[in-house]
C-alpha cells in the first residue's frame, strides 16, 4: 500500500471534500483518513501510527465511525474518499478504543516502575486516558529479554506488536534489520534471523517504540523521564548537524534523543524531505565522552619536562606572557594557529579575529582544509557560491543523484537517509561512483564500482559520454560557445575505452549513467571524501561542475553540486574566515574593500592594521614553517595534527621545534602531550553558540550542563588571551560575539534557514574557463594500473560509528566498533592470498611497512584494503604519502598503493 | 445592685470562695492517674499507624525490596528523597537503587513515599529518637535506612498493614517484581504466582 506522500514534486494530488464531525474538510486525494482527521487538529489516539511511514493498522485505536458502515473503522488504513461523513468522537468510539487498550494491556506486564519508558509510554497514557482498570484476563508472557545486541535491549514482554520499529527501519531508513517472529505463542520483534542485532544502530526503533519494549543499553535503569533536563542542541559529529536533545541528570548526560519519537507522530510524509527527525549511532550513543573521566579538568603547564596541573591564572598568564615575548622578539608572523571545525561559529570567528588583530598574523587554518576547502574553492571559482547549492529537500526530491566518492551512509548518515528517501519514496535513480561496495551502492540503481582514485577519471568519462551521446543542453552551452568549444577540445583527449579500462566500469555503464543524469528533470551531484580529499579534489569538483553545466543542470530548480563534510562546522569555519585566503563571509583576504571594512570594524585605522594581504600560511605551510623555525609559537584549538597527518609530514619534528605549543582541547591528545601549555576546553554540550551545517543552515548549540572541572568554553579562553595581549575584548557571552557577526555579516544567521544560492557560472565560463579547462582534462592516461597479485590500494576512511578522533573517546562507540587493529580485505583477496580471519600480513608502501592482522569486509572491493582513519594503532596512516593541491593547499593522504604479504 | 446579690458577694469574700473554687481543680487531680510519664525512662505505646523514621525493607530471603523506581522521589512533597537507580551489577537486568538518600531534616513525615512504593520497600517505623549533635548524620543513606529496616522490621510491617498497603507477608511476595531473564543467562526464576 503506497498511501504517502499524496503530493510529489511532479504530481499534485486532487482535492476532495468530506465531512468530519459535521464540518466540511478539504483534503488531498489518496491520503489516509487518519491524516485528514489529524490535519484538522483533532487528536485521535493511535499507537502504531507514525507519519514517516505508511499506516500499519495493528493497534486498533484510531477508530472512527464512517456513515454507511456498521462498525467503527480504523482510520489509518482507510483511504479518505470524497463525500465521506466521519465521526471521531462519541461514547461508542471511546468504549471501542478502551477495549483495544484493555486487549494490549492484558498481555503487557505491569512493571511500569522499573521500565525505562515509564512516564514516556503511550500505552500508559492510553490506559490512563481511557480509565482502564479491568485486567481480569491478564496474562504474563515471561519472555527472556534479548540482551545480545550491543546497544539495545529487547524486552518483548512489553511489546504491543505495533510494528513501528520494523516500519521505521524498513521504510524510512531502508536498513530492514528487524522482523516479527511468532515464538512461544506471541508475536515478537527480533533482529533479522533471530540473531544478535547487527545494523547501523541508529536507534530510531528505540525512539518510535511507544512502550518500553526496546530500551537503550547505555542508559538502562538510570533515569525516569521526568528527572531529565532536556536541552535542544546540535550534534557535533558530522556535517549534517542534526537537531537533538541532550538529556542530563545532575551533572551527567544520561541519554540523547531526537525529534523523531512516537510522541510527535502527526505530520505529512512530504515534511520528511527536510529530515525525518532521527539521529544516527554517533549522535544517539556517542555522548559518553562529554562527562568522561579522561576529560581535562585543569590547565597543564610543562615544568621540568612534565605536564603539571596549574591554576588557570598562572597557565593563562604564561600563555599571554610567552606569546607577547615571541611577538616582540620575532614579530607576529612567528605565531600561527589551527582550529578544529567542531568549534562554534562564534569561536571560529573569534579565533581568526584574535589571530589577525590581537596577534597580527595570518597563519591560521581550520580542519576544513582537510577536504572541504577543495569543494569551496572549486565552486567559488566556477559558480561564485561558497557552499553546496542544494538542501536536504532538493536531495530528497531529486530524480537522479550522482554520488561520487562518498560512503554517505557512514560519513553522513542523515544525508544518506535523504538519498534513501529519494530512492524509495520519490523513485530517484542513484548513480554511485565509489571504490567500495558501500551500503548506498547496494541500494542504488546504478552502482559503478571504480578502481580507487579513479573517481575523477570516471567523471571525465561521463562528460565525454554526454558529449558523444549528444545529451548536451543547447541552451546552457549555447550561451558560452567559446567555453563549450574549449571543453569539447579538452574532452577530445579523453577516450571512453581508456576510461573504462582504467576505472573498471564498462563503456555501456558510463553511457547509461550519463544519459540518466542528463535526462532527469532534477539531477543532483553529491561528491564526498573520495573526491574532495583525493589528490585532484579541486579539479574533479570543477569537472563535476562542467558535467552539470553541459547537461543544463546549473541553476535549474532542484539541481546542483553538493558535498558532504566530516566535521560539523567545516562550512562555518570557511564562512567565518578561518583560512588565510578568506575574511569572514568568504570575502577574499586580499580584497581591499573587505579589508577596509573589517579593519574598521575591528578597531583598526586602515586595512594595513590587518596582516599583509599575501603570505598567510595554510595548514601544510604552517607545519613546514614550524619545522624551518620560522614559526615560533603554535596555538592549536582542538586540532591534533600529530594523530591526523602521516609521519612523512614530520609533524612531530615541527611541533618539537616550536618554542611555544599551546593545545586547547577537551582531552589530552597526542599533540597535547608535546605541548608546553594545555588548556582544558569545553565540549559542545557545555557551551552556547551556533554550527553551520553542510546545507548552510545555522543551528543553535545550547548549554546542557555546567563545564566539567575547570574547563572553559573556547571563546572565553580566547577572549581572555586577547585581552591579556592588550587587545581588550568585552564579550561576556557567546551571544555578544554572535551580535558582532550579525552586524558584520547581515543575513548570515537567517533564522536558521539556508538561503537559496543561485549558481553564477557565467563569469567563469566567459573568462578563464577556456584556458583552464585543457589542463583539467590533460592528466588523463598517466595513471598506471598495475595489477600484480599482491598489489593493493590501501584506502583510509571513516566508519559509521566514528567521527574523527573525537568519537574514540566515547566508550559506547568504542564498544560498538573498537579498533581491532586489522586491515579490512575482501573475501576474494583473503582466499587468493590464503589468509584466514585474523591472519597477520606485512603491508608495505613506499613510505614504510608494518605488520597487522586482516579481517574480511564485504564492502571492500577485490584489490583494495581499508583501514579506519580514526585509529592510529597500528599507525597505518604513516604508510600514506601526502600530496598537496597547489591551488587549494588541501593535503591528500587517504589512498596509496601497497603490497601485502602473509607473514 | 440588689440586696441579695450584695449579700452573696460579701459572703463569698468572707469565705474565700475563689480559693476553694480553684482548689477544687487541684483536689480533683489528686485522684487522677498521672498523665505525665517519666520519659525517657518510661516509653509511650505508639500506634501502628505512627509515622516515624523511614526504613527500607528486605524480603525474607534477604534481597532488597527496593527496585529503584524513583517513584518515592517523585511523590515526596518536600523533595527530601534522592534515588540513584542502576542495573544490579551482580544480577543482570535487575533494577536496584545503587544509592538512596532521605534528608530526614526536610522530611514532613507525610508517608506519601510509602504509599507510592510499588513493592512496599519503604515503611515508616515507630522510631522517632534520632536527634543528634551532628546534622550531617540526619541525611539517611541506603545503609542507614536498611539498618533501621532490619531493626524495626516488625514496626514496618505493622505500618504497612495498618495503612492497608499489604495484608500479610504473602501479599508482599506477590508485589515482588519479576525481572525477565536475559537470553544469555538465567538470572531469576519466575515467581510462583506468575508461572
Amino acid at each position: 500500500m503506497a498511501l504517502k506522500p499524496a503530493t510529489n514534486p511532479d504530481v499534485e494530488a486532487a482535492a476532495i471534500e468530506l465531512t468530519i464531525d459535521g464540518r466540511p474538510v478539504t483534503a488531498k486525494d489518496g491520503v489516509s483518513l487518519y491524516d485528514v482527521v489529524s490535519g484538522t487538529g483533532k487528536i485521535v489516539p493511535a499507537m502504531c501510527y507514525h507519519y514517516t511511514f505508511d499506516p500499519f493498522g495493528s493497534c486498533g485505536m484510531c477508530l472512527v465511525m464512517v456513515e454507511g458502515k456498521k462498525a467503527p473503522v480504523r482510520s489509518c488504513t482507510a483511504k479518505a474518499t470524497a463525500g465521506m461523513v466521519v465521526r471521531t468522537e462519541g461514547d461508542d468510539l471511546f468504549q471501542a478504543r478502551k477495549k483495544a487498550v484493555e486487549k494490549h494491556l492484558s498481555v503487557h506486564p505491569l512493571d511500569c516502575p522499573v521500565c525505562d519508558a515509564d512516564g514516556h509510554c503511550e500505552l500508559q497514557d492510553m490506559a490512563f486516558l481511557h480509565q482502564v482498570t479491568n485486567l481480569a484476563n491478564a496474562k504474563q508472557k515471561l519472555i527472556p529479554e534479548d540482551t545480545r545486541s550491543l546497544v539495545l535491549d529487547f524486552n518483548m514482554n512489553r511489546c504491543i506488536a505495533c510494528g513501528e520499529c520494523i516500519n521505521v527501519c524498513k521504510d524510512v531508513l531502508m536498513i530492514d534489520a528487524l522482523q516479527f517472529v511468532k515464538k512461544g505463542g506471541f508475536t515478537q520483534v527480533v533482529a533479522k534471523g533471530d540473531q544478535p542485532l547487527s545494523c547501523e544502530f541508529c536507534g530510531d526503533c528505540l525512539a518510535v517504540c511507544p512502550v518500553g519494549a526496546i530500551t537503550n543499553k547505555f542508559s538502562k535503569y538510570l533515569y525516569k523521564p521526568w528527572q531529565l533536563q532536556k536541552t535542544t542542541t546540535t550534534c557535533n559529529y558530522c556535517g549534517d548537524g542534526c537537531q537533538m536533545y541532550v538529556e542530563t541528570k545532575d551533572r551527567e548526560v544520561v541519554r540523547v534523543t531526537a525529534p523523531l519519537s512516537w510522541k510527535n507522530k502527526w505530520g505529512d510524509r512530504s515534511e520528511t524531505a527536510k529530515g525525518h527527525g532521527g539521529i544516527c549511532v554517533r549522535g544517539r550513543f556517542g555522548f559518553e565522552y562529554i562527562d568522561s573521566q579522561a576529560r581535562l579538568k585543569q590547565p597543564l603547564l610543562r615544568r621540568d619536562g612534565q605536564l603539571t596541573e596549574t591554576p588557570w591564572l598562572e597557565a593563562a598568564g604564561q600563555v599571554v606572557d610567552r606569546l607577547a615575548a615571541i611577538k616582540a622578539k620575532h614579530g607576529p608572523q612567528s605565531i600561527a594557529g589551527l582550529i578544529t571545525a567542531r568549534c562554534t561559529n562564534e569561536e571560529l570567528y573569534l579565533f581568526q579575529k584574535v589571530m589577525r588583530v590581537a596577534i597580527g598574523t595570518n597563519h591560521l587554518d581550520s580542519s576544513a582544509r582537510y577536504g572541504h576547502l577543495s569543494f569551496v574553492h572549486a565552486v567559488r571559482r566556477a559558480l561564485g557560491v561558497g557552499r553546496m547549492t542544494n538542501d536536504w529537500e532538493d536531495i530528497t526530491k531529486a530524480k537522479a543523484i550522482l554520488l561520487v566518492g562518498s560512503n554517505i551512509t557512514e560519513t553522513n548518515p542523515l544525508t544518506s537517509v535523504r538519498v534513501k528517501e529519494a530512492i524509495r519514496v520519490y523513485k530517484a535513480q542513484v548513480i554511485v561512483v565509489d571504490s567500495a561496495n558501500t551500503n548506498i551502492a547496494g541500494l542504488a540503481s546504478h552502482p559503478l564500482m571504480v578502481r580507487p582514485g579513479t573517481e575523477g577519471l570516471l567523471v571525465q568519462g561521463l562528460i565525454k559520454s554526454v558529449l558523444q551521446q549528444d545529451l548536451v543542453d543547447e541552451e546552457a552551452t549555447g550561451r558560452h560557445p567559446k567555453a563549450f568549444g574549449a571543453l569539447k577540445k579538452a574532452a577530445a583527449a579523453v577516450s571512453l575505452n581508456q576510461v573504462a579500462a582504467q576505472t573498471g566500469v564498462s563503456v555501456e555503464q558510463i553511457n547509461e549513467a550519463a544519459s540518466i543524469f542528463a535526462e532527469a528533470l532534477r539531477s543532483i551531484v553529491i561528491c564526498g571524501e573520495g573526491v574532495v580529499r583525493g589528490a585532484h579534489g579541486y579539479r574533479d569538483v570543477l569537472n563535476l561542475v562542467d558535467l552539470a553545466w553541459v547537461t543544463g543542470k546549473l541553476g535549474k530548480p532542484g539541481c546542483g553540486i553538493n558535498t558532504v563534510t566530516e566535521e560539523v562546522n567545516e562550512q562555518g569555519a570557511v564562512d567565518m574566515g578561518v583560512a588565510p585566503e578568506f575574511l569572514p563571509g568568504q570575502a577574499r583576504f586580499d580584497d581591499e574593500a573587505a579589508r577596509a571594512r573589517f579593519a574598521k570594524a575591528w578597531g583598526g585605522e586602515s586595512p594595513a592594521s590587518l596582516p599583509a594581504a599575501q603570505g598567510g600560511a595554510r595548514l601544510i605551510e604552517i607545519l613546514a614553517k614550524c619545522r624551518s623555525g620560522e614559526i615560533k609559537a603554535l596555538y592549536l584549538i582542538g586540532e591534533n595534527p600529530l594523530a591526523t597527518l602521516p609521519a612523512s609530514m614530520n609533524v612531530k619534528a615541527a611541533l618539537e621545534q616550536v618554542e611555544l605549543l599551546i593545545c586547547q582541547d577537551p582531552f589530552l591528545t597526542e599533540t597535547g602531550r608535546l605541548a608546553h601549555v594545555v588548556l582544558p576546553a569545553c565540549t559542545y554540550a557545555e557551551k552556547e553558540g551556533t554550527f553551520t551545517n553542510l546545507e548552510g543552515r545555522v543551528l543553535r548549540v545550547r548549554q546542557a550542563m555546567d563545564p566539567i572541572g575547570e574547563s572553559l568554553p573556547d571563546w572565553h579562553i580566547l577572549t581572555a588571551i586577547a585581552s591579556g595581549l592588550g587587545y581588550q575584548m568585552d564579550y561576556e557571552s557567546a551571544q555578544d560575539i554572535q551580535n558582532e557577526i550579525m552586524k558584520l555579516l547581515p543575513g548570515y544567521y537567517n533564522l536558521g534557514q539556508p538561503r537559496k544560492l543561485a549558481p553564477k557560472p557565467d563569469a567563469y565560463l566567459a573568462d578563464g574557463y577556456a584556458t583552464e579547462v585543457k589542463s583539467r582534462y590533460a592528466s588523463l592516461g598517466t595513471r598506471q594500473s598495475s595489477m600484480k597479485a599482491n598489489r593493493f590500494s590501501l584506502l583510509m576512511g571513516q566508519l559509521l560509528s566514528h567521527s574523527g578522533k573525537l568519537s574514540t573517546h566515547a566508550p559506547g562507540l568504542i564498544k560498538i566498533s573498537s579498533n581491532a587493529g586489522r586491515l579490512h580485505v575482501s573475501q576474494a583477496d583473503m582466499d587468493r592470498l590464503g589468509l584466514g580471519e585474523g591472519a597477520r600480513v606485512r603491508v608495505t608502501s613506499a613510505r614504510g611497512s608494518l605488520v597487522l592482522g586482516v579481517q574480511m569486509d564485504r564492502t571492500v572491493m577485490p584489490g583494495c584494503c581499508f583501514f579506519p582513519e580514526h585509529f592510529n594503532e597500528p599507525p597505518v596512516k604513516d604508510l600514506m604519502p601526502v600530496e598537496v593541491d597547489a591551488v587549494t593547499g588541501v593535503p591528500s593522504f587517504k589512498l596509496t598503493q601497497v603490497t601485502i604479504e602473509k607473514v | 445592685m440588689s440586696v441579695g446579690a450584695l449579700t452573696k458577694k460579701i459572703l463569698q469574700a468572707m469565705l474565700f470562695h475563689e480559693i476553694w473554687d480553684a482548689m477544687k481543680v487541684t483536689f480533683k487531680h489528686m485522684f487522677h492517674r498521672p498523665i505525665t510519664f517519666q520519659y525517657p525512662r518510661e516509653q509511650r505505646t505508639i500506634p501502628d499507624t505512627h509515622r516515624g523514621a523511614l526504613a527500607l525493607l528486605r524480603y525474607d530471603d534477604g534481597r532488597e525490596r527496593c527496585v529503584g523506581c524513583d517513584l518515592c522521589e517523585a511523590a515526596c512533597p518536600s523533595r527530601c528523597i534522592k534515588v540513584v537507580s542502576a542495573e544490579d551489577p551482580s544480577l543482570p537486568l535487575q533494577r536496584y537503587a545503587s544509592e538512596f538518600y532521605i534528608d530526614i531534616t526536610k522530611c514532613v513525615f507525610c508517608g506519601y513515599c510509602v504509599e507510592a512504593c510499588p513493592v512496599n520497600a519503604l515503611a515508616m517505623t515507630k522510631l522517632y529518637e534520632f536527634s543528634t549533635h551532628d546534622k550531617r548524620t540526619l541525611l539517611f543513606d541506603k545503609t542507614r535506612l536498611y539498618q533501621i529496616g532490619e531493626r524495626y522490621i516488625e514496626d514496618g510491617k505493622k505500618y504497612l498493614i495498618a495503612h492497608h498497603q499489604e495484608k500479610d507477608d504473602q501479599m508482599s511476595r506477590e508485589y515482588r517484581y519479576y525481572f525477565p531473564q536475559s537470553v544469555l543467562k538465567a538470572t531469576q526464576a519466575p515467581p510462583k504466582h506468575l508461572s
